[in-house]
């Protein structure tokens, strides 16, 4: 049962204490208020989250200042009128409630006679700062990428969308780490029923801890089981305010610096920011060649094993004989060759990953030169098939995000059991039953196929931004996730422009 | 929002019928006619298509009058007991249709793909795929074949291209020279493979604009039957009358011999092979889709699991009776010829004439009444 907070500064200070008793990080401190200082107050606050050097300077420090300047009998009403009104200070009415405002990072005030407590903002707990993103670079554009705080992230977009149309709705996830959840979106612009959905789904849950926003993608996915992800992931503000605009809603995880886009096709994955900022024709291009390398990045290796095993009569005699020419030596059948290949670059990749920077990179290529080349050479793999798991590794670095890829990556695995027992049936089979699962899946009540699929609800306009991106003058309208009536993205003032 | 309806498009429609006439047509038409009729094939194929559109016109007509779903209407027309016989006429036409589209789809795959794989293992792999589409509903089905429709269209388009050059129009010729009894076997041979535009009957529920219905079964049997006329038309130049007479998938054999520029590609016939896979598929997915719908419906069972698990696995035996005894063939023939195709189209007529009937009937009631 909540504790209420009186007036009796002792009583709360005794009740707060036992609270957090065994708290060395929290600071506790009594202080004399009043003309006189025959008053006292109570502040508390995480060590590190508020600045002890800077005291005079903070908001802290200037009401202190000024309730010692006030007589006695004025300082409640003092508090009441003014300080509750400074930006962002919150009353509570509970110990608990008080607790959990300054594990924000903020300064808890209590004073003798006033039956609240009082969050006062201070610079909040330490962060990065904005920082150039890891992932997602892009030639043009922003280089900004989103942090692990929710406040500077929800300020990187607001800076991006700067309109009262854009709400940021505020939820918590986790029991026990009370993780701040922010929904952004652009009011006029979202069906109001993909917003009411994604708030079903936060509440549908318990858990102990939401540590990152990939805890809460996992909890609010549909199909669970699916390799695909149903959220579109990011660490750019620029593309997360370009989602809005596109009438999708864009969650914000505190602590985590990847924002989750929904809902999400397989086309917005192959998207990225530059392609709106490139002109359309390098757009276009690099576009279709991403579509074609998630395609190859889950089959190539499969393709390989079908032709060679099975219908080496596609292939011209001169390159047959020079595939056969290359696996001479080799004693292993090719399925166990491209398997080989293929869990040693994983393991590489995996090894790269968990080094620090520049170990990640050395190991890289000395996995990739290297341990390729001596494999050539101890007669243990082909070259052709060192080509082939390279080309493939290179295409599913092409697709833009990496979740997605990585669904690629694993379904790579069954192409190669498929095309290596069952040919070129293997790789029909697979893709059909891939087309099969993609087909049924959705987010947010979108087909995951869509626009190749039910283009016709937009009026076929949709698949002007899929495999080719045309010229930004024809995207006039936004994509199907925005509602109707809300849908016109671009108008030009004169009428012949944008025609040409 | 828009997924999970259960409504699909009229394109959806569209491509759906065209992937499911276009695949066993182009693959057996073309042999079937040439030993029959030869170069008369090419009026076979017109009459045919003018047979399927007189069946589509009946099909329209069915649908105009339909107010819900087709079950109901029949019922409602011709009586409960009527309704549950053409019930089980349409179930064995479907079920029979996917037992022989698996059969085909299997072989194909034994011939061309997998020259030492197993019959049995292979249409039971094709078997669980339709199981898995199936449950997913006709949504998914629909946008599979809506995504690999320009996938397979533009490989077959560009591959007929290049096969231009190798046509010799001597083979098209004699005209008016083949027996009227054959000539009428290969026109009733083109209509019967018209006949699954039946599936349209069984869509209007499911479809977004029931009432273009009718229309994309036009725009499909006009695309299909144009497309049939160019293989045919192809086919017959290059490999003349007799050698296409014997040839068993014959549009395939061609693509092993069409040179692509650049030579990078020396046979095409494996890659090429998967249009009609994949169109084979497309069919036997409509007949376990739609046969499981008409169990469901005749059963009254909400799932569709048993209804489902039932018409695969008879339509895994059937198929099993193709692949072990030959005979089976041309029984199915004379199924398809004289069954089939009186059956369905029979159906039609029976319907809309008791539909006029009793609409006149009820028109002369209220007259009377309202004259009293």
């Amino acid at each position: 049962m909540a504790v209420q907070i009186t007036s009796d500064l002792q009583e709360n200070i005794s009740q707060f204490e036992e609270l957090f008793s065994d708290c060395a990080d929290i600071k506790k401190r009594k202080v004399k208020v009043g003309q006189n200082l025959e008053k006292e107050c109570y502040i508390a606050y995480i060590e590190v989250a508020v600045s002890s050097t800077e005291w005079k300077d903070s908001a802290v420090g200037k009401i202190l200042q000024t309730l010692r300047e006030l007589p006695e009998e004025k300082l409640v009403s003092y508090v009441e009128q003014n300080v509750e009104d400074i930006s962002d200070s919150q009353p509570f009415a509970t110990i608990e409630d008080a607790a959990q405002g300054m594990l924000t990072g903020d300064v808890l005030f209590f004073l003798e006679g006033y039956d609240k407590a009082l969050k006062i903002p201070d610079k909040g707990y330490p962060g990065r700062g904005v920082y150039e993103t890891e992932s997602e670079k892009v030639i043009r554009g922003s280089n900004e990428g989103f942090s692990e705080s929710i406040k500077l992230n929800t300020a990187l977009i607001r800076k991006r969308l700067r309109s009262p149309h854009v709400k940021v709705k505020e939820s918590f996830a986790g029991k026990r780490t009370h993780t701040n959840v922010d929904l952004v979106y652009m009011k006029d612009l979202i069906h109001p029923g993909m917003l009411e959905e994604i708030e079903k789904r936060l509440g549908e849950f318990e858990i102990d801890g939401a540590l990152d926003s990939g805890i809460i993608e996992q909890l609010t996915e549909k199909r669970t089981y699916s390799p695909f992800p149903q959220f579109q992931t990011t660490q750019r503000p620029d593309r997360a305010a370009m989602a809005i605009l596109e009438g999708r809603i864009v969650l914000l995880s505190d602590n985590s610096p990847v924002a989750l886009i929904l809902p999400a096709t397989y086309n917005t994955f192959i998207q990225t920011s530059d392609d709106y900022y490139s002109r359309w024709e390098i757009a276009s291009f690099t576009r279709m060649l991403r579509y074609l390398a998630s395609f190859l990045a889950m089959t190539f290796p499969g393709l390989y094993l079908a032709v060679t095993n099975f219908h080496t009569q596609i292939l011209p005699t001169d390159l047959l004989l020079s595939l056969a020419a290359a696996r001479q030596g080799v004693p292993f059948p090719a399925v166990v060759e491209i398997i080989l290949m293929e869990v040693a670059f994983e393991l590489l990749r995996e090894a790269g990953v968990r080094l620090p920077g520049a170990n990640g990179n050395t190991i890289g290529i000395v996995g990739g030169l290297i341990i390729g080349q001596a494999a050539v050479d101890a007669n243990i793999v082909s070259p052709i098939v060192v080509i082939v798991v390279a080309l493939t590794a290179l295409c599913s670095f092409a697709v833009p995000n990496e979740e997605f890829a990585t669904a690629f990556r694993i379904l790579k695995f069954l192409f190669i059991f498929l095309c290596g027992y069952l040919g070129f049936f293997g790789f029909l089979v697979g893709t059909l039953g891939i087309l099969i699962h993609l087909s049924h899946l959705e987010s947010f009540g979108i087909p995951y196929l869509s626009p190749f699929v039910g283009a016709d609800l937009n009026g076929y306009r949709d698949e002007r931004d899929t495999f080719l991106r045309l010229p930004l003058g024809l995207l006039r309208k936004r994509p199907i996730y925005t509602r109707e009536g809300a849908r016109t993205r671009l108008r030009f003032k004169r009428q012949d422009k944008g025609k040409s | 929002m828009f997924a999970d309806n259960w409504k699909i498009s009229l394109r959806q429609v569209r491509r759906l019928l065209i992937l499911d006439i276009f695949g066993l047509s182009s693959l057996m038409l073309p042999g079937i006619l040439s030993s029959l009729t030869g170069a008369d094939g090419v009026f076979c194929l017109i009459l045919g298509a003018a047979g399927g559109w007189a069946f589509l016109w009946l099909i329209r007509k069915n649908l105009q009058n339909a107010q819900g779903d087709y079950y109901h209407y029949m019922k409602d027309t011709a009586g409960q007991i009527a309704g549950d016989a053409f019930m089980v006429f349409y179930y064995l036409y479907f079920v029979t249709l996917c037992g022989f589209a698996l059969y085909q789809a299997a072989t194909l795959v034994l011939t061309w793909l997998l020259p030492e794989g197993s019959y049995f293992w292979v249409s039971i792999l094709l078997l669980l795929l339709a199981a898995y589409g199936t449950v997913r509903g006709i949504e998914g089905r629909a946008r599979v074949y809506e995504i690999i429709f320009w996938f397979l269209g533009i490989p077959l388009l560009v591959m007929l291209f290049l096969a231009l050059r190798e046509v010799r129009t001597d083979y098209w010729a004699p005209l008016m020279y083949s027996k009227s009894g054959d000539f009428l076997q290969g026109t009733l041979a083109c209509w019967v493979f018209l006949l699954p535009l039946t599936a349209l009957l069984f869509l209007k529920p499911f479809c977004q604009k029931p009432e273009g219905l009718a229309g994309c079964g036009k725009c499909a049997l006009i695309e299909v039957s144009v497309l049939n006329l160019a293989i045919y038309l192809v086919l017959l130049g290059v490999f003349g009358r007799n050698t296409l007479g014997v040839l068993k998938r014959p549009v395939i054999t061609l693509m092993s011999m069409i040179n692509l520029p650049g030579g990078f590609f020396t046979r095409q016939d494996v890659i090429m092979t998967s249009v009609w896979f994949l169109a084979l598929f497309a069919l036997m997915h409509t007949g376990a889709f739609q046969s499981t719908l008409v169990l469901k419906e005749l059963f009254h069972e909400s799932g569709n699991r048993y209804s489902m698990w039932i018409s695969l696995i008879l339509a895994f035996i059937i198929s099993m009776g193709f692949f072990g005894n030959t005979f089976l063939m041309e029984v199915y023939e004379i199924y398809q010829k004289w069954i089939v195709l009186p059956g369905l189209t029979g159906i039609l007529l029976i319907l809309l004439l008791t539909y006029r009937i009793r609409r006149r009937t009820a028109r002369e009631k209220e007259g009377e009444e309202n004259e009293q």
